[in-house]
This record gives C-alpha cells, structure tokens and sequence, in this order.
C-alpha cells in the first residue's frame, strides 16, 4: 500500500488563547479530490499552512509524500503547486520575470505546457504583477502552481472575490490535474457548490476539529431524509453551521 | 462620539490606553516625589533631576512621537506614507485627516511640558523656560508628522530627510540658547513651525490618499523600465541564483542608492572645507560612516519576515537565509565600491589628501608600516563587515514575524542608547567614576563575551540541523581565532592584553544573530 499523500495526526495549534487546531487527524490518499470546508477562522488555512511546512506542529505529526514539511521543505514543496486567496505574487515582478523565478525551482518545470496556460489565460509576458486585475493575478498564480505538473495540488480558498470567468479556469485546472493519473487536489473553499461539483471526498472543519470526514456520496447518503437527498450547502449547515 | 475630531480622539485614546495610564501614573510619582522631596537640597542635583526626570520624559516623547505619526504600525524605511491607509477612505477631507492627530498631539506635548514644568524637581538655580520648550516639542512632533506622513520616491529616504530636518531645528535652537535668546524669540524662532508643518502635512496626506509614491529606484522603478523592455535574460541556473536575484531586486539596490545620493554632496564638503583640516577629518569619518549608517536604515524593510510566496520555495531554509545573506553582502560591496573609488578622487581633486594623509604617516611612524598597514586594512574591512553586519542583524527579530517583538526590539535599543548616553555623561564627569569605569572595562567585555556564549549554546541547542551547526560552530572559531590572532600580531601586547583581545574577537563575530535566524516558522 504506497504512504498516503498527507497524513495528519494528532495535530494541535494555539495562538495564545485560541486553539486553532485541536488534535485534527486526516489522512489522504493518492488520486482524487478532496474538499475541506469550514467557516471562517474553522482553522482551514492553518492547516494548509502545517501541511505546507510553513507552521511547526506544536503537537502531532504533519508527513506529506512520507516526508516532514519542516525539516525537508525541498523535498515536499517542489512536489506541490499552490494556490490561494490572498495572492501574494510579488507585484514588482513582470508575467515572465515570475515565470522564470519560479521556473528556477522546479526540476519538472514544463515550458510548453507554462506557455499554453499563459497563452490560454492571456496573461501578456511583459505585464507587471502589480497592474493585473484580481482575477489575472489568480490566473498567474495558477501558470506557477500548474506548470511543473505537481503530485499535489493546493488551493485555499482559491476563488473567493473572482468573477465566475476565472473560477471556471481554477476549476477547469483542477479538473485537469486530476485528470492526470495519480494527481491529488486538496480544495479549501467557502463556495460550496463549487467543492460540489469536483470533490469526491469531503472534510468538514469546525473550531479546530474534523467533524465530517468521508466521501461525497457517503456524507450525502448519510444525511438522507427520506426522497431528499441533500446538499452539500444543507449538510454544512447542518453540521457546522449550528456552531 | 458624534463627530469624526471625537472618533480620532478616542482611537488614540483607546488604542494607546496602557501606555497613557502608564505615563499618568509616573506623572503621579512625580506629583508625590515633589510634595515630600522638594524641602531636601539633596533631590536637587542634576545627576537625580538626569535620571527621574530626563530620561523617562525623553522615552515619553519618543513614544508621544511614534503615537501621533502612526509610526506603530507603518514601515518607516519604505516609500510609502505610514499614514493608515484605512483612513483614507474616512469620509473627511484631508485637512481633517491631517490637522486632528497634529492639534491632538500639540496638545499632549505642551500638556507634558507643563506637567514636567510644574512636577519635576529642578536643579537648584535652573532657569526653567515658560513656555517655549511646549512649542518645541510640538513642532518637533508637527514636523514628524509632515515628513512620515509623506511618500518619498526612494526607500530609507523619510528617515533621512526627518533626521536631517529635526536636527536642524535642534541646531536653530541650540544656537539660540547658546546667544541666550529670550523666551519671546524663542517664541517667534518655533511658532512658524507648527502651521508650516500642518500645510505640510495636508500636502502629504493628499497626495498619499491619492497614491502618491512614484518609484525612482525601486523594483517598480520608472527609470529602471527601458531596462526592463530589454531583452529576456536567461533562466537562472539554480534556485540560488533564482533566489539571490530576488533579494537583491527586492533590496539589495536600496543601501547603494542611498549612498549614491548621499556621497555626492559630503565629498562636496572636501571641497568648501579644504583649508580647514579638522573639518576635512570630520567629512572623512562621515563619508566612511555613511555606509554602516545609511544600512541601519535600510535594515529594517530587508529583514522582515518571509512572505508566504518566498517561504513556500522549495528549498531549504537555509538557503533562503542565505540567499538574504549573499544578496546583503552584494548591496555592501557596491555600496562601498563607490566610496573607496569617489573618496580618494575626490581628495585628490580638492587638494585635501595631504591632510587625509597625515593620520597615516603618524601611524606609520608610531607602529612600523607593515602593522600600519595591516591596522587600517582591519579598520577598513571592520567598517566594511559592520555595514554587512547592520544590514543582516536584525534579520534574527525581523524573520520571527512577530510585531512585538520587532517593536519592543526597537524600543529596548532606543533605551538602552539613552541609558548608555546619560551613564557616559554622569561617569565622565567624575574623575573617581571613571578611573572605575576605565579598570572594568576588560571585565565588562569579558561578561559580554561570556553571555555571548551562553546564548550561542543555547541558540545552537535548538537548531535542528546537526550538520549546519558543526560547519557553524567550527567557521565561528576559525573566523574568531583568525581575528585575534591579526589583532594580536597588530596591536602589542603593551597597548591591549591577548584576553582583552581575544573576547572583542567573540564579540565583533555575529554568530548567535545569524544562528538565530533558523529558529522561527518559514512563514514567522
């Protein structure tokens, strides 16, 4: 059986008084893609940002692909691509100034796959970071986080404030990538319908601890009520909404 | 709160609440101090007034400072105002943005003079001012305000213009003092400044509200944007090299573009200054200074914490640690390549390189060539590895992303310079004190040398990666022993002892700061 692609345990974070994280374990396996769901400040970011290795676990165990994200963040980041919210592309950069940065750091870096999505995004090369709109800066943050064809993709809370034009492009990407045989998607996301639509395998968050962990269909058939099967949306508020 | 004067009142008022109960209850000691002390001669000394009064009003008025600019949460060495962005969008005009914090922290200077005034105990036959001293404090304040509140083209430029302004209106002052000005002229000398000031500052907030910062020398540069329509270069070859192009774009240029500026107008002073020599010697140690001080400055924006973008590079942490590293070390030797090659230009074309000369040949004489030589080369790679060492010390604080721990570093060497100053003053004055001083010194350095240790240990205990940590301890020793060993060879034994030697050794190696670096989270 190969190792799964993260596996969490015991995980705990404060910060001070507040308990971010409480003894949350998950495990994903290789392939598919998972949805983490949560209300604000449920602690979804956070942990992306252990399994990211940009947090050292206070408590618990963060292994991604086998490894620790801390102590080998080479071996872990160079083998996911990453995609959030705040998009903080470094605004003095011009489109292909970011695109050979990046490029530096990923042995599997594919130009011509990188030029397809610059091409298909219509990001111009000599374009500042800092003059693109939101949705354009979303969209080079996905050339870098897609063109190294990575095992495990990413996205927290990816396409909060886009326009549908551009989420269509986030999802199109992580439909793509699991596409690709083996690829995993983790997918952190308010909008619901969107986790819907792609994940099959859903984890909902709430003040710190998984409460709902399991596949789509499981979680539906779960909270099935007679002829109604339920929604994604019903079954958050049923779950983590009545917090 | 019915009024937006109200609301700005009370965000200072809450947001500063500690700090302001803090200082009203020292004021109230103070009260006290002067009901049940005042009849006692002895409390009247300058040493106690130094001490009780002085310094705690003068870290009073650094924070009132820092308070009423917003300096708390701005970046002091970027370009961009530190006025709250979040204020902007305050349906009010700019004259209200501008003129409420200013009227606000006038009146809370001349509150704390008076205070002071009528509280402190005062030396015997001081003549304490009336009111003037309220009037500097708030134009000193005012002008703060102005200047930080302005955008500037260049980064580090808002701490060089504040500096440069503030100290020249301490000269104006000084100088009246010094011709005994009465209270009306020094009146008549300070008033102008507080509505000057304020028309500054509406100027400044406006064009900060409307965006604006235009680079000249920043990664967003206009002039730099032909450069940027070149041709493609190539791909880096390693993530190094990928990593160090970041750092330096990011803020290796801004210490050499500080000293571009800078240079030109103190090699300037060679030329009005030739036929005074002590002149020309204070203009050489400023030209030589100019480096390590302009990259104190500079410090700050290059040693924040990792952006989520740079900490998720798949590399290690110690490669982008190093990369901050190389990309200091690249900014020092270009900042330094343009004074060691204008400096002697320039005192060569002014006449004035006899009299830099003249220093040289007494330390020929004094010491022999080779030791000659060897001394100003050490003095020179000390001036060299300090603007280095300025540029990459903070990075230990700056890298944990943690805001408290940033500022209160800030505020414990404001403090510590000022207890530092008042300390010299009150031993060099005293013949006993400082034959005492003078002796503890070796012991002093020793007790420095040895907490530097006990740090190293236990910075290096926490490291997690055993073989850095050899490679480090072993190049920390080599570097130290290397250095006594020149100094030793250089300074006789008969002018400093091998021990005394061998701890500043310990001391001048930034170890324990670059170690430290590798504790916190990538992310801070």
């Amino acid at each position: 059986m190969p190792d799964p692609v993260i596996s969490v345990s015991g995980l705990t974070r404060r910060f001070g008084a507040k308990t971010a994280l409480d003894s949350v374990t998950l495990t994903i396996e290789r392939g598919g893609v998972y949805g983490l769901v949560g209300a604000n400040g449920a602690g979804k970011t956070t942990l992306i940002k252990h399994i990211l290795g940009l947090l050292r676990a206070e408590s618990g165990t963060v292994r991604v692909f086998g490894r620790d994200p801390v102590s080998d963040p080479q071996g872990v980041l160079s083998r996911i691509g990453y995609l959030s919210e705040e998009n903080d592309l470094p605004g003095w950069m011009r489109v292909d100034d970011l695109i050979r940065y990046s490029k530096a750091f990923y042995p599997g870096w594919d130009d011509a796959y990188a030029e397809e999505l610059r091409t298909t995004f219509g990001l111009d090369n000599a374009a500042k970071i800092k003059t693109l709109s939101k949705g354009q800066k979303a969209r080079a943050g996905l050339v870098i986080a897609l063109a190294y064809r990575p095992e495990l993709l990413l996205l927290d809370e990816p396409s909060s404030g886009l326009d549908p034009i551009v989420r269509r492009d986030i999802l199109a990407a992580v439909i793509r990538t699991i596409a690709d045989e083996g690829r995993t998607v983790l997918f952190s996301s308010h909008l619901l319908d969107e986790v819907e639509q792609v994940a099959d395998h859903v984890t909902m968050i709430r003040q710190g601890r998984i409460v709902v962990s399991a596949p789509l269909g499981e979680i539906k058939e779960a909270h099935r009520s007679g002829e109604h099967l339920p929604s994604l949306d019903e079954i958050f508020v049923a779950r983590v909404g009545a917090a | 709160m019915s009024t937006p004067a109200a609301a700005i009142a009370w965000e200072f008022r809450t947001r500063h609440r500690w700090g302001l109960i803090a200082i009203a209850a020292y004021l109230v000691v103070l009260a006290v101090c002067r009901v049940r002390l005042s009849a006692a001669p002895e409390y009247h000394s300058v040493d106690t007034f130094a001490f009780f009064v002085v310094v705690p009003l003068t870290a009073t008025f650094i924070y009132f400072l820092a308070v009423f600019s917003y300096g708390h949460g701005g970046d002091l060495a970027g370009r961009q105002s530190i006025f709250p962005p979040r204020m902007f969008t305050l349906p009010v005009s700019d004259t209200a943005l501008a003129g409420w914090p200013m009227l606000f922290g006038t009146i809370v200077m001349a509150l704390l003079w008076l205070a002071t005034r009528v509280l402190a105990l005062w030396p015997k036959g001081a003549e304490v001012p009336t009111v003037w001293p309220a009037l500097l404090a708030a134009s000193l304040l005012a002008w703060t305000q102005a200047l930080t509140w302005m955008p500037y083209p260049l980064p580090g430029m808002r701490v060089i213009l504040t500096i440069l302004w503030l100290a020249s209106i301490d000269a104006i002052v000084l100088v009246a003092l010094h011709y005994r000005a009465h209270e009306w002229m020094m009146l008549g000398i300070l008033a102008p400044n507080l509505p000057l000031a304020f028309f500054v500052a509406r100027y400044a907030v406006g064009r900060a509200r409307r965006g604006g910062a235009s680079s000249v020398l920043g990664p967003q540069s206009s002039v730099l944007r032909s450069e940027d329509r070149g041709p493609r270069t190539e791909d880096f070859r390693s993530p190094a090299r990928a990593q160090f192009w970041f750092e330096w774009r990011m803020y290796g240029r801004t210490l050499p573009a500080l000293v571009a500026v800078l240079l030109p107008f103190e090699l300037a002073m060679l030329w009005i200054y030739a036929e005074v020599p002590p002149l020309v010697y204070e203009m050489l140690g400023g030209i030589l200074l100019t480096p390590p001080f302009m990259a104190a400055f500079v410090a700050p924006a290059a040693s924040a914490a990792m952006t989520p973008f740079i900490a998720r590079r798949p590399v290690s942490g110690g490669s982008l640690i190093a990369a901050k590293l190389k990309a200091a070390a690249a900014s020092t030797a270009v900042a330094w390549q343009m004074v060691l090659i204008a400096t002697p230009l320039a005192l060569h074309f002014s006449g004035t390189m006899h009299i830099a000369m003249a220093p040289v040949d007494l330390l020929i004489d004094v010491f022999g060539a080779p030791r000659a030589i060897v001394l100003l080369l050490l003095a020179f790679l000390g001036l060299i590895a300090s603007t280095w060492k300025q540029l990459v010390q903070s990075l230990c604080i700056g890298m944990s992303g943690r805001p408290w721990l940033v500022k209160g570093s800030v505020f414990a060497t404001l403090c510590a310079i000022t207890m530092l100053g008042l300390g010299f003053g009150w031993i060099v004055t005293d013949a006993h004190r400082f034959s005492v001083a003078w002796n503890a010194i070796p012991m002093v350095v020793a007790a420095a040398a040895v907490v530097k240790v006990i740090a190293a240990i236990f910075v290096i205990s926490r490291l997690r990666t055993p073989n850095q940590l050899l490679i480090g301890v072993i190049g920390w020793n080599v570097v130290v022993f290397a250095l006594f060993a020149i100094l030793n060879w250089s300074v006789p034994g008969l002018l400093l002892s091998s021990g005394f030697l061998l701890f500043l050794s310990i001391l001048e190696v930034p170890l324990v700061r670059l170690a430290a670096i590798g504790m916190w989270n990538r992310c801070g």
